[in-house]
């Protein structure tokens, strides 16, 4: 399962973090600033994977922002003993997914846009991830559901204009 | 921009942290940001500025009639009130605490507006502790929500309920959620599914187990292939548990299967040519599980996983993972020769391709293979070598695996010595853990002979001493002290043993010469232990020399722990023993130690004394040498005692006259205590009397005023005025 997606920039400020497994918030910081350290120090030519703290850790770096996932073993699997099957390259490629849909709806992403509307940048991700399962990778349909609430809340101030 | 929807203060916040160039400079803009929201919120409780309340509309913004006035002022606050939540939301995620806040979060949850209330639900997921009592004031909030009928608000709910809800508040949810996975829209339906195995993972009672998976398959069958998608997860997550119940949706998945590669879902769920990678590779993952060992259901899935990977095959990065996973699975089903082939051909591909990513996956690929079917890793051996010597230390760390998967009795050695070389230069303790218990196994399995075992395990202890189990010291000690087994008693086998004994003798007094206090105590007490029974084998070093380096290390160690300290004094006992006499450095020590606090080794240490003193002779019977695998013969009879019994008692010694069966005294006892004190039972056993149904008003002794008459009502105009006699006068002539 995901345990927790990050945008990070290089100089290691977290522009958006969303945990799938509470993590209390001295051990966040910990993690976000370790991982994003080791993700610095590996060059273009190594692979986009890594491991820390028994996280199977996937990178990829946009510009100056990267997005990190963690991965680890299933809840359910974990108590039989069973190890984290999570298919790396699917999930780099899910970044990249994430990323194409985040690009449609900005029209054309950049850091900024996710600080100026963090919330929705959130919103965007929970249509996609739920429970730490990727639940939604069609970008017609998540994007589909976000117009909904943007239409809705713009008729919800636009009425008593 | 699209910063044009933000309030001045919230652009500066942003800008201010966007340029910062220094983690205190960070922690300082957000500390005045903390102080600033503070204010906020306290002056929204006597102004009404924040929160959902109406302002008073003679004082509110004027323009336009007052109804439009009041509502632009609502919406303003509410504004205010999402961006507070944002503001807080970011002084969170970078590191600080806005627990002063939270409140406000759950107020918003219950906005009618939806974008609040999802900023609402949104910080509340974020930020609120499993344990934090706020999730419980969500709970009526949640299900009012998903009983609505606005599909936002249940979706908003359905989010909120997956990441808030604990194990006590699953009863409160379960059904509502269960009814939802029948709704019309499909977005309710996707991630309803996911909150029902939510609740499920934490309370298995209420979400009955059954009852999932047969709703599992019928959203398997969903007209959606989002639903569809969104089951797959639930389904390889409970399969990985148990696949039983699973068997019989292999026919449907593989039909599912079908249909994505060839195209017939929704041109949508296309990613760069490759439909629907991620529910490929779930579906895949899922066969893998259910077709573990059960030769029928693998039969039925060979053809779907070779059309499979053939399709994959289109040259980018999603191809390759659809394609690795199906390798995956071929090699932990019903092993099929084709596909194996198929499956190596293409983990010949990846490990030598030019992309890190690629070679990373020809790694684990052959990892997994290699398991099954060593014949192929032969093929590979240079490119293993290479990745073993890459830079890249992920690589390296994914090859140590393979290596370790891949070992046999010929090139244990070889491997063991890498994953040593590993474990000596690496920091991360669950790597060092991990492999320790490599190690450990390896060394169990395939060691060629004693003595290399005991130097693996010698090396093993000393770097990463912590990790190792309590039982492979036990192990050691017990190889150590029985040799190679009991079948050969002839010469070569005591041979080889007393040789591997002073082999060990020899490499533990050089380990005492190095850093004794650093090293872990499974070692050290294993050390002392072998050095105590076999220090006299040695050739290298006399009894003296060890017997003096043991008390020197046991008197520097202050922090040794208790258990290390008795072990290394039993073998100073020991070799005193076998020495014959007590050199002056071992006898202070023993005296030391008799005057410890730890009562164990106090006595240890005055039994010794005494032995020494009184009967310097018994040392050799008492603490014999090589005997640690023989019994302590004990007679409970005390017979040897018999002599001196027989002496005593013609000496006009009494004799042990046993007690009487206590149980009669102790029952008289009872009994006396009972009848001397026994009192009427302070409870009141017989039931009470049935109360008497109160009659009308006027029998029962309602009061009112002027108690003293009765049945007032009855006369003339008083009407229904019961029970209350109306006071002289009330009316007028009665």
């Amino acid at each position: 399962m995901i345990s927790f997606i990050l945008m990070v920039n290089k100089q290691g400020q977290t522009r958006c973090s969303k945990y799938y497994q509470w993590l209390p918030m001295e051990e966040r910081v910990a993690l976000e600033s370790e991982i994003i350290r080791k993700c610095l120090s590996r060059s273009e030519l190594q692979c986009s994977f890594l491991e820390y703290r028994g996280y199977k850790t996937i990178y990829r770096r946009y510009a100056s922002l990267f997005f990190i996932i963690g991965t680890k073993p299933d809840i359910d699997a974990a108590q039989v003993g069973g190890e984290n099957k999570e298919n790396e390259l699917g999930l780099l490629e899910f970044i990249h997914n994430l990323v194409e849909t985040m690009d449609k709806w900005a029209g054309s992403i950049c850091e900024l846009d996710i600080m100026y509307q963090l919330e929705e940048v959130h919103f965007i991700l929970d249509e996609m991830v739920m429970n730490g399962y990727i639940v939604e990778t069609c970008k017609g349909a998540t994007l589909k559901a976000i117009d909904l609430l943007e239409r809705e809340s713009r008729k919800g101030e636009a009425m008593f204009k | 921009m699209s910063g044009m929807h933000l309030s001045k203060e919230f652009f500066e916040l942003l800008k201010a942290i966007g340029e910062s160039k220094s983690k205190q400079e960070e922690d300082r803009i957000i500390q005045r940001e903390i102080a600033t929201l503070k204010k906020k919120m306290d002056g929204s409780s006597s102004k009404g500025g924040l929160g959902g309340k109406l302002p008073t509309i003679g004082h509110g913004g004027g323009g336009g009639g007052g109804g439009s006035g009041s509502h632009n002022a609502l919406n303003q606050n509410r504004k205010k009130a999402k961006e507070f939540l944002v503001r807080l939301l970011y002084v969170e995620m970078l590191g600080h605490d806005g627990s002063f806040g939270y409140i406000k979060a759950v107020e918003l949850a219950a906005s009618s507006s939806i974008i609040h209330k999802r900023t609402g639900y949104l910080l509340c997921s974020c930020c609120l502790a499993p344990e934090h009592e706020f999730r419980f004031m969500l709970v009526n909030q949640m299900q009012r929500d998903l009983a609505s009928s606005s599909i936002l608000e249940i979706c908003s709910s359905l989010i909120a309920v997956t990441n808030l809800i604990t194990s006590d508040m699953v009863p409160a949810m379960a059904s509502h959620v269960e009814k939802l996975m029948n709704h019309g829209s499909e977005i309710v339906r996707k991630k309803a599914v996911i909150a029902y195995h939510r609740m499920y993972q934490l309370d298995e009672h209420t979400v009955d187990r059954k009852d999932l998976i047969d709703v599992l398959r019928k959203v398997l069958c969903d007209r959606d292939p989002s639903v569809m998608g969104s089951s797959l997860n639930v389904i390889e997550s409970l399969a990985t548990v148990d696949p039983a119940p699973f068997k019989d949706l292999v026919a449907s998945l593989i039909s599912i299967l079908k249909q994505v590669i060839e195209h017939r879902l929704p041109s949508d769920f296309e990613y760069h040519r490759v439909p629907a990678p991620w529910i490929q590779m779930k579906i895949v993952r899922i066969l893998a599980v259910v077709g573990k060992n059960d030769a029928n259901a693998s039969n039925g899935m060979y053809e779907i996983l070779g059309e499979c990977m053939r399709k994959a095959d289109v040259g980018i990065n999603a191809g390759y993972a659809v394609i690795y996973e199906c390798v995956r699975t071929i090699t932990s089903i019903y092993p099929n020769p084709t596909l194996l082939d198929a499956a190596a051909d293409a983990i010949s591909r990846f490990i030598t391709s030019q992309s890190q990513n690629l070679k990373y996956f020809g790694v684990t690929g052959l990892a997994a293979i290699v398991e099954s079917h060593p014949q192929y890793a032969t093929a590979h051996q240079m490119s293993v070598i290479e990745c073993l010597e890459d830079r890249d230390e992920t690589l390296q760390r994914r090859t140590l695996d393979l290596l370790y998967k891949m070992t046999n009795p010929v090139n244990v050695q070889f491997i063991t010595e890498k994953l040593l070389g590993f474990l000596r230069n690496t920091t991360d303790e669950f790597l060092k853990e991990d492999l320790t218990n490599k190690v450990c196994t390896l060394a169990e399995r395939y060691a060629p002979n004693n003595l290399w075992y005991v130097e693996t395990i010698t090396d093993l202890f000393e770097m990463s001493g912590d990790f190792v189990q309590q039982e492979v010291a036990q192990n050691l000690m017990t190889l150590i002290a029985e040799g190679s087994g009991d079948e050969e008693e002839d010469e070569n086998g005591e041979e080889a043993d007393i040789i591997l004994r002073q082999h060990a003798v020899t490499i533990y007094a050089n380990l005492l010469e190095k850093q004794i206090a650093k090293l872990p105590r499974l070692l050290l007490e294993t050390m002392a232990w072998v050095l105590g029974e076999y220090a006299y084998l040695s050739e290298e070093f006399t009894l003296e020399e060890i017997l003096n380096k043991l008390c020197d290390l046991v008197k520097v160690g202050k922090q040794l722990a208790p258990s290390t300290r008795k072990i290394i004094v039993s073998a100073i006992m020991k070799l005193v023993a076998q020495a014959g006499q007590c050199p002056p450095q071992a006898a202070k020590v023993i005296d030391d130690f008799s005057k410890a606090k730890d009562v164990d080794l106090q006595q240890r240490c005055l039994e010794f004394q005494n032995l020494i003193t009184t009967a310097p002779h018994m040392l050799g019977e008492i603490l014999p040498v090589d005997a640690s695998c023989e019994d302590v013969q004990v007679d409970p009879n005390l017979n040897f005692l018999d002599l001196y019994v027989r002496q005593a008692a013609a000496n006009g010694a009494k004799e042990y006259n046993k007690p009487d069966d206590d149980d009669d005294d102790d029952e008289d006892y009872y009994n006396n205590y009972n009848s001397s004190k026994k009192k009427p039972s302070a409870f009141k056993m017989t039931p009470y009397e049935k109360p008497t149904k109160p009659g009308t008003f006027s029998s029962a002794s309602m009061g009112g005023m002027g108690s003293g008459s009765k049945n007032t009502f009855g006369t003339g105009g008083g009407g229904g005025m019961s029970g209350v006699t109306p006071p002289p006068g009330a009316y007028g002539g009665n």
